[in-house]
């Protein structure tokens, strides 16, 4: 092993990630009912996603195109046959009492991601359905189930153990992000469980041969819980090693309150999917011709779409490659540069709107800040309406409120005060009442120059053109 | 008066609807004690009945126009009850139609009721329903077969002249057989899965019941469509059966058994085998001698593949959206206790082989094996389509035979399907008809065709049975 | 197959078979596996597992809703509910 700043008290972390991808489509996987987030419950429940007797699945190829799309935006092999399996297990979510999904052909295999200079290969992805949501908390002993969410597809991408490290984890669920999110075959939201992470974590000496055994973290929901529970679970079984026992091979659960791992309650006997092909379901053979028509409908991938942002607007690769890391950011950006100028529209995004974002926890979609919106502000940046630091504070009242840029300019009188007049009006009574200081800055003292800057900026409440300012104190001092 | 004479008088307005659906349901009544039926649709028979009436002229053509019919109740119908024969869905109504009923309905046939089954269309003698054995029509004290067992007493004991039934190993043919009446297994994805109960999804097909190929033929015309619901249905060109049966398919080579004896057939039934083969000499035909020891072994295949799909069809049941629930202190003891109360014996004991046969470490042994043993029986059956048309050979070991009946072999009952069953692997179809008496018990014998030889298969029965009357002896 | 099979395969299949009726409930599942055990005398390389008889390919439809929401029959036949959901018993994670 070549440098290797990832040891933790000596031990080597080999970490490998199971991604559950909610896929966007308009119907379910095998059923026509609509595939909807945060509908009323139960209300979206087709006869086939209830499991009823007799009633048969039949397969959405929509969901099929979605999954090419992931293979050839990670350079993956697209299966010439995939077979669906069914996976047994009872749960009350579960309305068949088995999982339709892929376990030997899967849509896709061996593919590589680059998470900053470094290959990350994805062993498969395969297509399955999701199950429904139970819910513990609104009975004192009983659960409920919702089915709204049964039969959604599901793309399931599976890391081969190459990373080696909590950050790099993050680093390439962020990576998975972006490729999804740019396909536009999932809106990625983890904190709505459209992208949901599993995370197999292992421990091993750097000279070792073989991976240390294994644990299975589950439900973990959000980046950062990402980087928690995979350090935690670390901490964890370097504790256990070192103090001369095994880790065991389980399933943990990852709580975030406590940040913490916990064993999910051992069951009497060990659970045995019994897979077997779905007798239901027809092995699908993905023809060149269909991957070709993918291939041609394919979105604008990340390095695409930076590459285009530093042609077309003349961006530098630094500020092009911020603005490309999300989509919906990238997306922000091309709207809002239709009408305003791209240098400062990508200085403002980069600066202050990530700032905002950064410190609010939240997305560019989740915020109250339109395209249109921001780009009045910027607009008005660069007609010299409103100084840069009083866009300051109209973009913090457009996060608060979202309100129209126009008019939180116009109703509070923030317009910059340009007009030569004007501002000489001000400046000469400015002058006259501190007389000795001028008198100062005469003899030399020319560091009160800021102070008459200053002076002027609070007798207009910032609102004054700072180049026009400087102009006139300049010309009337010397 | 049969299926075609019904209908002519119905065509020719000698009879109403409402006439013949009234006389079957008066006959289900009298008859009663077969327990044929688990439901009868009384009211909702006559108002259809009358509906069909009145609108008489859309119905003359239809191919099922004015008849009454039984569906077995593995058959999903709208608003109406649907049980499989289990407690598990004692009270179980769909919201859903199932396509061959569907179909039926659109034929013009009159549902009056929905006949006894094995539960979960699993057992050869109708003695696992919930709702208790059915008896067969020419002796009460013998069972009249299965798993369509009440579907084929019906049309046996003249209740209804047409049925519906399902075939995983012999359903169809083995109970059409000891009933003494004609029943058909299509090719596997003829006629649609949509809202027919799973039992083994891979071989699981609905077919006709009848008192001979004609009617068959009809019925046939109606199930049969293609169903984009059913991911399994074949995309093809709808045939007329019932035109296909005036057409000359000229002299066929017919495969038939070597070494039949070892096969532990009985002495009647091997008899009745001979006679009808002289039939076939007589109408023409020819034979060639077909090994058929291979298929014997599909019966090992066919008890992991069937049980293995059940298992997994049957996890489903489980008391928490629909069905039977069971009273439970926790979510754990609900699964045990609803499952354990719900599936009678014979079901929970092919749940258990088909979850042992599937399991890690057994997969090879068992599951994948057997699907092998399935792709020798299909090639061996390719073998015999590129030499023969048809292949004849019995339906059943024997004839009747007594409820609980004891015997010294332990997989006597699952060796009822030996002759059936390599149809059902293969997906090939297969057709049973009455070919002799003996102690005043009716015998089957069966055609196996090639893939969508439905066509042939009704057009030789038919031949046969214009120059026989098996078909036409009643009890 | 021994009980401790017969558990697992129990628990598996979520059943329940009284203690004393066991054995002979492993008796019944042996006789069968007797006769599937005559599987093993044939010869099977040449042949590949086949699934499904007709063997069809590529059976799909085309990502279009077909609204069939059956929300109150759903609950309201099904063995507990609420206004919203299907109830059971606490699910213990």
């Amino acid at each position: 092993m070549a440098q290797n700043d990832t040891l933790i008290n000596g031990w080597q972390p080999v970490i490998g990630l199971e991604i559950h991808v909610q896929l966007q489509t308009n119907t379910k996987l095998f059923s026509p009912a609509k595939n909807q987030f945060g509908e009323e419950a139960n209300t979206l429940v087709d006869l086939i996603d209830m499991g009823l007797p007799g009633v048969l699945p039949v397969l959405n190829d929509g969901a099929v195109k979605q999954g090419i799309a992931f293979g050839l935006a990670t350079n993956a092999e697209i299966a010439k046959t995939m077979v669906f399996d069914r996976k047994n297990y009872f749960y009350p979510d579960l309305p068949k009492g088995y999982q339709i999904t892929q376990l030997h052909y899967p849509i896709v295999k061996n593919g590589v991601v680059d998470v900053e200079g470094k290959q990350v290969r994805i062993h498969q992805a395969h297509l399955e359905e999701d199950a429904g949501k139970s819910m513990h908390d609104i009975y004192d002993s009983e659960s409920v189930v919702d089915l709204n969410r049964s039969g959604v597809p599901l793309l399931e991408i599976v890391s081969e153990p190459d990373i080696r490290s909590a950050q790099e984890a993050v680093k390439y669920l962020k990576k998975i992000h972006q490729i999804i999110t740019y396909l536009d075959i999932s809106d990625g939201d983890m904190s709505q469980g459209s992208m949901r992470c599993d995370a197999n974590v292992s421990i091993m000496q750097p000279d070792d041969k073989e991976f240390g055994i294994r644990a299975e973290i589950k439900n973990i929901n959000s980046f950062r819980f990402v980087e928690k529970a995979i350090n935690f679970e670390i901490k964890r079984q370097i504790k256990v090693l070192e103090s001369g026992d095994k880790v065991e091979q389980e399933t943990r659960l990852y709580d975030s309150i406590k940040d913490e791992t916990r064993s999910m309650r051992t069951k009497e006997f060990a659970n045995d999917y019994r897979y077997f092909p779905c007798p239901d379901l027809v092995p699908y053979e993905i023809s060149k011709d269909l991957v070709k028509k993918v291939n041609d409908n394919l979105s604008e991938l990340p390095e695409e779409k930076q590459k285009r942002l530093m042609e077309t607007h003349n961006l530098n690769e630094y500020d092009a490659g911020v603005l490309c890391a999300d989509k919906s950011t990238a997306d922000f950006f091309e709207e809002v540069v239709k009408e305003a100028d791209a240098e400062l529209t990508a200085k403002w995004i980069i600066g202050d709107l990530n700032a905002l974002l950064n410190k609010n926890d939240i997305s560019l979609k989740e915020s109250k800040v339109e395209a249109a919106n921001f780009s009045k502000l910027i607009q008005n940046i660069s007609d010299n309406t409103i100084s840069g630091k009083i866009a300051k504070d109209v973009l913090d009242e457009v996060w608060q409120s979202g309100e129209d840029v126009a008019k939180i300019i116009e109703g509070q009188g923030m317009q910059q005060i340009s007009d030569e007049g004007e501002l000489e009006k001000i400046i000469d009574k400015i002058l006259a009442e501190n007389t000795s200081q001028v008198e100062a800055y005469k003899s030399g003292k020319e560091k009160l120059f800021g102070f008459f800057v200053g002076q002027v900026m609070k007798a207009t409440q910032g609102k004054a053109n700072p180049g026009l300012v400087n102009q006139l104190l300049k010309k009337k001092l010397n | 008066m049969n299926f075609q004479e019904i209908r002519n008088n119905f065509r020719d307005k000698k009879v109403s609807a409402k006439e013949l659906t009234e006389e079957s349901l008066k006959k289900a009544k009298d008859k009663s004690d077969l327990n044929a039926f688990i439901s009868h649709f009384e009211e909702y028979a006559l108002e259809r009945a009358s509906y069909i009436d009145t609108n008489f002229d859309q119905y003359i053509d239809k191919p099922l126009g004015g008849i009454p019919i039984a569906h077995k109740d593995i058959f999903c119908t709208d608003g109406r009850k649907t049980t499989c024969a289990s407690k598990m869905l004692e009270n179980f109504v769909p919201p859903y139609e199932s396509t061959v009923t569907k179909n039926c309905n659109n034929a013009g046939s009159i549902m009056i009721g929905k006949t006894n089954m094995d539960e979960f269309a699993m057992g050869s003698s109708n003695e696992t329903s919930f709702f208790g054995p059915v008896k067969n029509p020419w002796d009460d004290s013998l069972v009249p077969g299965g798993s369509s067992g009440g579907s084929a007493a019906c049309v046996a004991a003249d209740i209804t002249t047409i049925s519906t039934g399902t075939d995983t190993g012999g359903s169809i043919r083995q109970p059409a057989a000891l009933c003494g009446i004609t029943g058909l297994k299509p090719t596997y994805g003829l006629v649609s899965r949509w809202g027919m109960i799973a039992f083994c999804s891979s071989m699981d097909q609905a077919g006709p019941i009848a008192r001979d190929a004609f009617a068959c033929s009809a019925l046939l015309n109606a199930m049969a469509s293609y169903d984009d619901k059913d991911s399994t249905c074949s995309k093809r060109e709808s045939v007329d059966y019932e035109k296909g049966l005036s057409k000359d398919f000229g002299k066929l080579k017919i495969g038939v058994l070597k070494g039949v004896e070892n096969l532990g057939i009985s002495e009647e039934v091997l008899k009745a085998y001979e006679s009808s083969k002289k039939i076939l000499e007589q109408l023409g035909h020819s034979f060639v001698e077909l090994d058929f020891t291979e298929l014997s072994s599909g019966i090992c295949s066919y008890y992991v593949i069937a049980p293995a799909e059940c298992s997994s069809n049957l996890s489903r049941f489980d008391g928490i959206k629909y069905g039977y629930r069971s009273e439970a202190k926790n979510l754990s003891e609900l699964y045990l206790k609803t499952r354990a109360e719900g599936f009678g014996d014979e079901v929970q004991k092919r749940i258990l082989i088909g979850s042992y046969v599937l399991s890690a470490g057994f997969y090879d042994a068992y599951y994948r094996k057997a699907q092998k043993v399935r792709r020798m029986i299909k090639s061996k059956f390719d073998e015999f389509f590129m030499d023969v048309d048809l292949v004849f050979l019995p339906t059943t070991l024997d004839q009747a035979f007594e409820m609980n009946r004891e015997s010294s072999d332990p997989n006597r009952m699952y060796k009822e399907d030996l002759l059936t069953i390599p149809a059902n692997l293969a997906g090939l179809p297969a057709m049973s008809l009455p070919n002799g008496f003996s102690k005043n018990l009716p015998i089957g014998v069966q055609f196996v065709g090639n893939y969508f030889s439905e066509e042939l298969l009704l057009n030789t029965a038919h031949k046969m049975q214009e120059v026989t009357d098996w078909h036409k002896m009643t009890p | 197959m021994n009980k401790i099979e017969l558990k697992n395969l129990l628990f598996l299949s979520r059943l329940r078979v009284n203690e004393e009726d066991q054995d002979k409930t492993i008796e019944k599942l042996q006789n069968t596996f007797e006769m599937i055990d005559q599987m093993n005398d044939l010869d099977l390389d040449k042949f590949e597992p086949l699934n499904n008889p007709l063997e069809l390919t590529n059976v799909s439809r085309s990502d279009k809703e077909k609204n069939r929401n059956k929300k109150e029959e759903f609950l309201e036949k099904s063995p507990k509910s609420d206004e919203d959901y299907f109830v059971v018993p606490k699910i213990v994670e």
